[in-house]
């Protein structure tokens, strides 16, 4: 009777350990996710020929995003203002006080409109402009939305390499 | 004799690397703690009399119900401000996704009032100061990814220790 009570507390103390193990490895991947680098997997025309209708993963790296160094032509991946459950991948194409110059519906017409960025926002545009949902519809988004910055591309293997 | 000193400086090197493996987990711990679960935040200025005095309160902060989408008009938030990512005002939710918000564009001169609807994935805040508050009046609706944290509790002054409604 002892003896079985003596073996399930090894096995218990066992599992424990494993258990502690596989939480640390699990703690350092999410936080290497959100503050160093993470795969993410993107798919849609608005990026168009950047990226591939059917899905690509690309790597997204979280530093320069806290650091502030996102610039103008970054391909950035940003919490969707209208859904804040989604994110999306766009291209920086103006940034805080620039003005933008845009066609409100290329496929339709050439009325174009113009507007300055306001401060702490910036402006994105999918590379695609005939089928991405992007600035041009819901307006200026604010800088504490960006999530990452879009830095390489690691699948299909013939599209690997900086974007 | 220098083979001693040599085992000297390397248990002294051991147990530094203990101790700062110790603070070092402290320190995630907390960090972990202050981003995913409650923290205390210290509330500055004028915009939010008489609910939090010009300064020091200090409130506690959760971040939880944010996550999950629960936070409601009457709400006091901590959110990243739409015009300066590096500043977290504190403000109240007047109004979700697709409520109409009536407000008093300029109290300090004139009682004219504007109504608008909140757009989807939007919230909108004021101030309880609303003749010093910069807020949704001044910037508009703000997204809902950028709300960080939902205030609850109140720690100090010590006579107004308490939830915070």
């Amino acid at each position: 009777m002892v003896g079985w009570i003596g073996q399930w507390r090894s096995i218990a103390k066992e599992a424990l350990d494993q258990t502690a193990i596989v939480t640390k490895f699990l703690c350092f991947l999410h936080v290497t996710n959100n503050y160093l680098c993470s795969s993410i997997l993107v798919h849609g025309p608005s990026m168009l020929p950047t990226l591939n209708l059917t899905g690509d993963v690309v790597l997204a790296e979280h530093v320069s995003t806290r650091l502030g160094k996102v610039g103008l032509g970054d391909v950035v991946l940003v919490r969707s203002p209208e859904n804040p459950n989604k994110s999306v991948t766009k291209r920086i194409v103006g940034m805080e006080g620039d003005t933008v110059t845009f066609y409100a519906d290329p496929i339709n017409g050439h009325r174009s409109k113009t507007l300055v960025v306001p401060k702490g926002h910036v402006w994105i545009q999918g590379d695609n402009v005939y089928a991405s949902k992007d600035s041009r519809q819901f307006g200026p988004v604010p800088y504490g939305l960006i999530q990452g910055k879009v830095c390489c591309r690691i699948w299909p293997p013939d599209g690997f390499g900086p974007l | 004799m220098g083979v001693r000193k040599l085992q000297e400086f390397l248990t002294i090197a051991k147990e530094g690397l203990d101790q700062s493996f110790m603070v070092a987990k402290f320190f995630c711990f907390l960090h972990v703690t202050n981003t995913y679960i409650c923290s205390p935040v210290l509330p500055e200025g004028p915009s939010m009399l008489p609910t939090f005095s010009l300064t020091g309160d200090l409130v506690l902060v959760e971040r939880i119900s944010a996550r999950f989408g629960k936070v409601c008009p009457g709400d006091i938030v901590l959110v990243r401000s739409p015009e300066n990512p590096r500043k977290t005002p504190i403000k109240r939710v007047k109004g979700v996704e697709g409520d109409s918000v009536t407000y008093i564009v300029d109290p300090k001169n004139s009682d004219r009032r504007k109504t608008v609807i909140v757009p989807k994935g939007c919230v909108w805040i004021e101030g309880d100061n609303m003749y010093n508050s910069n807020d949704s009046r001044m910037f508009g609706a703000v997204p809902y990814g950028l709300v960080q944290g939902k205030v609850f509790w109140r720690i100090w002054p010590r006579e107004r220790f308490g939830s915070v409604r």
